[in-house]
């Protein structure tokens, strides 16, 4: 109890000291020369994730639990759950690489690939699996309500 | 406070939401939201993070040394910096996903009311908004940074590595913070409960998913199913990818008086033909860039080891390696003692058989193991003993 009293402590302790030790160096990095920038995106990416992504992505599963959840089975929730998380970090990863892959670039050897088409694809796999899916749970629940 | 007490039905709202928070008891349905599965995904993302951070530091620590280490960095293995700069690229992207997830599981916490209940509490509030901050920036800035984006107003790599202390530092006052609670929900508890399992699948399919469709760039095996990497290690010239061309750097044509000098104790010039006219030797190297790719070449040129030997360099010397690039923070760059003694570091003329071509040095470069790409310095003019 004591010993895990200590260690809760000291990693506090070290956990303010990095945080402080980061901060020190922000602010005193002479290639860093408006550490308000920072401060700027660092705060604007908590209130564009916090404000206006979350608030979506709890719409959405608010809609799934209203319109689809109580249509299909506990395996189908679980496939479509995996289905939905899956393509929104496929969305994270490959969509800053389409987006910046239709720019005009110096080095043909950075994004040498398709991604625009890449993501669409592996966005149309997801949603076909999805689709059958759902199909799947709503046709094997009727089959089952008229036995 | 009664309701009779108020002096109007606009005051008595207000006093009803100062006393239990702005949303209602029970607005968010997931039955999700709850300390076990914010463990089991918090420990995903911690062992990603710290995987981050040590990696980070070291390819930092690389590619600036602090004096008392610069004498001690090791040449071998051959494939260190690949490994661990391949992993700190590799677990970032897979920390996308369950960050993402993290923050959603245990989004509700950010409405507790009251907001604040004490001077700790207050400070643990502040501490987790520094880490948040900090690791949604430190992901999007080592995300664009893969594709060579640069969005933003500050410098990538200076703020990348800060914002790193700041983020481990956070995770670690973080994890002191709920200590009671992780220690609560480590173990599993039966029955278990089913919408968390489907979840924690769901997340670890997508951190697979992102995984399995980027590692490509710098594990071998994976290449066929890379979809958004943003290199792939056969694609280039001579079937090598590009950090910084010579239309970058200003360098698409070599000088026409072009020599290479070298400085030490008995200092000496060498043409193109008279390094050609040297004993040449062919070995195989990755070039292991810090934004995660990287890939094998055959390299053929002079041994470095070689030219210093005869310039008369003392064994334990380092080397100065500077570009004809006219700027840039990488035309100059140092070969720790131990890389320049290694019978595999050159000064390399050919790849993969053919002549470099000029966006891969032409007409010499530095090619050593376990080394950052960037600081296998190309377009070289002086070798510099130190």
């Amino acid at each position: 109890m004591r010993a895990g009293t200590v260690l809760r402590a000291a990693t506090a302790l070290g956990g303010a000291a990095l945080i402080g030790y980061g901060l020190y160096g922000l602010l005193h990095d002479h290639y860093i020369t408006d550490p308000l920038d920072v401060l700027g995106w660092a705060a604007g990416g908590l209130v564009l994730h916090d404000g206006i992504w979350l608030p979506l992505v709890c719409l959405a599963t608010v809609l799934f639990a209203r319109l689809v959840a109580p249509r299909v089975g506990t395996l189908a929730r679980s496939v479509l759950t995996v289905l939905a998380v899956t393509a929104l970090a496929l969305t994270a990863v490959a969509l800053p690489a389409a987006l910046r892959a239709g720019t005009p670039r110096v080095n043909a050897t950075v994004l040498p690939l398709p991604y625009l088409r890449n993501y669409l694809l592996a966005l149309a796999a997801l949603a076909g699996l999805a689709v059958a899916t759902a199909g799947w749970a709503v046709l094997a629940r009727r089959r089952a309500g008229r036995r | 406070m009664d309701l009779k007490t108020s002096r109007t039905p606009r005051a008595a709202r207000l006093q009803a939401l100062l006393r239990r928070g702005p949303l209602p008891e029970g607005a968010f349905r997931s039955p999700l939201h709850e300390p076990r599965t914010a463990v089991v995904i918090g420990r995903w993302l911690g062992a990603a993070l710290l995987i981050c951070f040590a990696t980070g530091l070291f390819s930092h620590v690389l590619q600036d040394p602090p004096s008392w280490l610069r004498d001690h960095l090791p040449s071998r293995p051959v494939d260190g910096y690949r490994v661990t700069q391949g992993l700190h690229v590799i677990s970032g992207i897979a920390a996308v996903p369950l960050l993402g997830a993290k923050l959603w599981t245990v989004y509700p916490r950010l409405f507790e009311w009251p907001p604040v209940r004490g001077v700790r509490h207050a400070l643990e509030r502040v501490g987790i908004a520094v880490l948040v901050a900090a690791l949604l920036l430190e992901l999007f800035t080592g995300l664009l940074n893969t594709l060579q984006w640069y969005p933003w107003p500050f410098p990538f790599r200076q703020t990348h590595f800060w914002l790193g202390w700041l983020a481990t530092g956070g995770l670690l006052v973080h994890v002191a913070a709920k200590a009671p609670l992780i220690a609560e929900h480590w173990r599993r508890v039966r029955p278990a409960l089913v919408e968390r399992r489907g979840f924690l699948t769901a997340v670890a399919v997508s951190v697979g998913a992102v995984t399995l469709t980027t590692a490509g760039q710098t594990v071998p095996g994976l290449r066929r199913l890379d979809l958004f990497a943003p290199r792939r290690p056969d694609l280039g010239p001579l079937g090598l990818p590009i950090n910084r061309t010579a239309a970058q750097a200003g360098t698409t044509t070599a000088p026409a008086d072009w020599q290479l000098v070298v400085d030490g104790p008995r200092a000496y010039r060498l043409t193109l033909a008279d390094l050609r006219a040297m004993a040449q030797v062919t070995v195989r190297l990755p070039i292991a860039c810090v934004e995660g790719w990287s890939a094998d070449a055959h390299w053929t040129g002079v041994r470095v080891r070689d030219l210093l030997d005869r310039a008369g360099a003392p064994p334990g010397a380092r080397v100065r390696v500077t570009s004809f690039e006219a700027d840039g923070p990488y035309a100059v760059s140092e070969l720790p003692a131990d890389h320049a003694r290694d019978p595999l570091t050159l000064l390399a003329l050919r790849v993969n058989g053919e002549e470099l071509t000029a966006d891969h040095g032409f007409p010499a470069r530095i090619i050593a193991p376990n080394r950052p790409g960037v600081l296998q310095t190309k377009w070289v003019a002086r070798l510099e003993v130190l």
